[in-house]
């Protein structure tokens, strides 16, 4: 989970940034931008692919400044360009590209293994192969039910706001998390971990 | 935090420069101006070609010798009812609530699709509470409606649509509620200009347009106001 940063803060520095404060833009980008890098590299898994996907985000902001809505939260409109901008970047097939062609070293696997299973050299091994079953499944998702899933379980996102990111009800943005939940859950199953 | 990719953004974002909320607000007014303009304009023009410069027609001849007289106060009311629902029709499709994103799906379809259905509610209601605007007119199918509602209508279309400039969610919908905003601005010209209040023309000549700029605001906005990577 991200830890919790100060959104008042962000919210706050781009209504200064709307205004015409040319230095709340660093504020914002100090407020936003790691949430907004860690959203974009869990969903594209390359760093590059992240970096140029949060600048482009952070630009787009930036741009219609001027339209920015005296009190809105600054967040939800930020992780809906950046989903907006890599939904394109997918569908033009660079990132899924890049994605196929390098596989992940085993290294990157390793951190999102679980700390307990790193006890012996066989429950390394199981929990590499759990890892690795649990993110060909995620992969495996349609876009909708990951990106809420994300949204929700890393982002820490209220459904509300991951409603609106998506662009669509709460209970839409719950069924799609919860089966985007059930697939996992089977994949760990079928990996041999704990259901 | 990459210290390196911070100063990439920021000198990316300093040497771009973009419009404050003051400059997009005089930028939108000024699109505003242009928008009411064209629409007037586009009426006047119309109706100096079709009916010798008359914009509000009170009645005229449903058949050889039969012919018909709206009253004023119908007229007042049509056109006072649809001023509101255009008026509404405008805060839906340009205001965007509390949240960058716009407004919910729910609220962009359920109003969508009350905008056609309470004009031509409104507009039948008060015919047949003065009766004899519902008779039939052979002769007036609404095609010259349809016509002038397209012709009034794209102006504004177009200039709401840059009001808007971007939806990051939902941009056709969006585009399509901006289709019936503008649509609703026509169609209170439409009711002063056209005398038939028969519901086989207010289909065609008045709700059918509608639906043909819903149609062209949701590729327009799928189009413009959807984003792009530059």
């Amino acid at each position: 989970m991200v830890p919790d940063l100060d959104l008042g803060g962000a919210d706050a520095a781009m209504e200064r940034y709307a205004t015409g404060d040319e230095a709340a833009f660093g504020e914002l980008y100090d407020s936003i931008a790691p949430r907004l890098l860690g959203f974009l590299h869990k969903a594209t898994r390359d760093a590059f692919a992240a970096e140029e996907l949060m600048q482009e985000t952070l630009l787009h902001i930036h741009r219609a400044r001027g339209s920015f809505i005296s009190g809105a939260p600054v967040l939800p409109w930020a992780y809906a360009i950046a989903r907006r901008l890599m939904t394109d970047r997918a569908r033009r097939r660079r990132v899924e590209q890049r994605l196929f062609a390098e596989a992940p070293a085993d290294d990157e696997w390793m951190a999102h293994a679980p700390a307990a299973a790193t006890e012996t050299a066989e429950d390394v091994l199981h929990a590499r192969r759990l890892a690795r079953c649990l993110q060909q499944r995620m992969d495996a998702l349609p876009e909708l039910q990951r990106t809420a899933y994300r949204l929700l379980q890393q982002e820490g996102l209220s459904l509300k706001k991951a409603a609106e990111v998506l662009g669509t009800s709460v209970t839409a943005v719950k069924l799609r998390a919860h089966r985007a939940y059930v697939a996992l859950r089977a994949a760990v199953r079928e990996a041999g971990g704990a259901p | 935090m990459n210290a390196e990719l911070r100063t990439r953004v920021l000198a990316a974002a300093a040497a771009e420069p973009s419009p404050t909320r003051a400059a997009v607000s005089r930028r939108n007014m000024l699109i505003a101006v242009v928008a009411a303009a064209s629409g007037i304009g586009a009426f006047m023009i119309f109706a100096e070609f079709m009916s010798e410069s008359q914009l509000l027609r009170l009645g005229g001849e449903v058949v050889p010798q039969q012919s018909l007289e709206r009253s004023v106060w119908l007229v007042a009311a049509t056109v006072g009812g649809a001023l509101a629902v255009a008026a509404m029709a405008l805060w839906l499709a340009l205001g965007r609530g509390r949240s960058m994103l716009g407004r919910s799906r729910r609220w962009l379809l359920y109003g969508g699709v009350l905008i056609p259905v309470s004009l031509l509610a409104w507009k039948v209601g008060c015919s047949i509470v003065f009766g004899d605007a519902m008779v039939p007119w052979p002769e007036r199918p609404g095609e010259r409606c349809l016509a002038l509602t397209l012709l009034v209508a794209a102006g504004p279309l177009l200039s709401f649509l840059a009001i808007r400039r971007r939806a990051p969610v939902q941009p056709a919908l969006n585009g399509a509620v901006i289709g019936f905003a503008a649509g609703a601005c026509a169609w209170v010209a439409v009711d002063a200009w056209c005398p038939v209040a028969y519901v086989p023309h207010l289909l065609l000549g008045h709700v059918l347009p509608l639906f043909v700029l819903a149609g062209a605001g949701a590729l327009l906005g799928q189009m413009l106001l959807s984003l792009r990577p530059r």
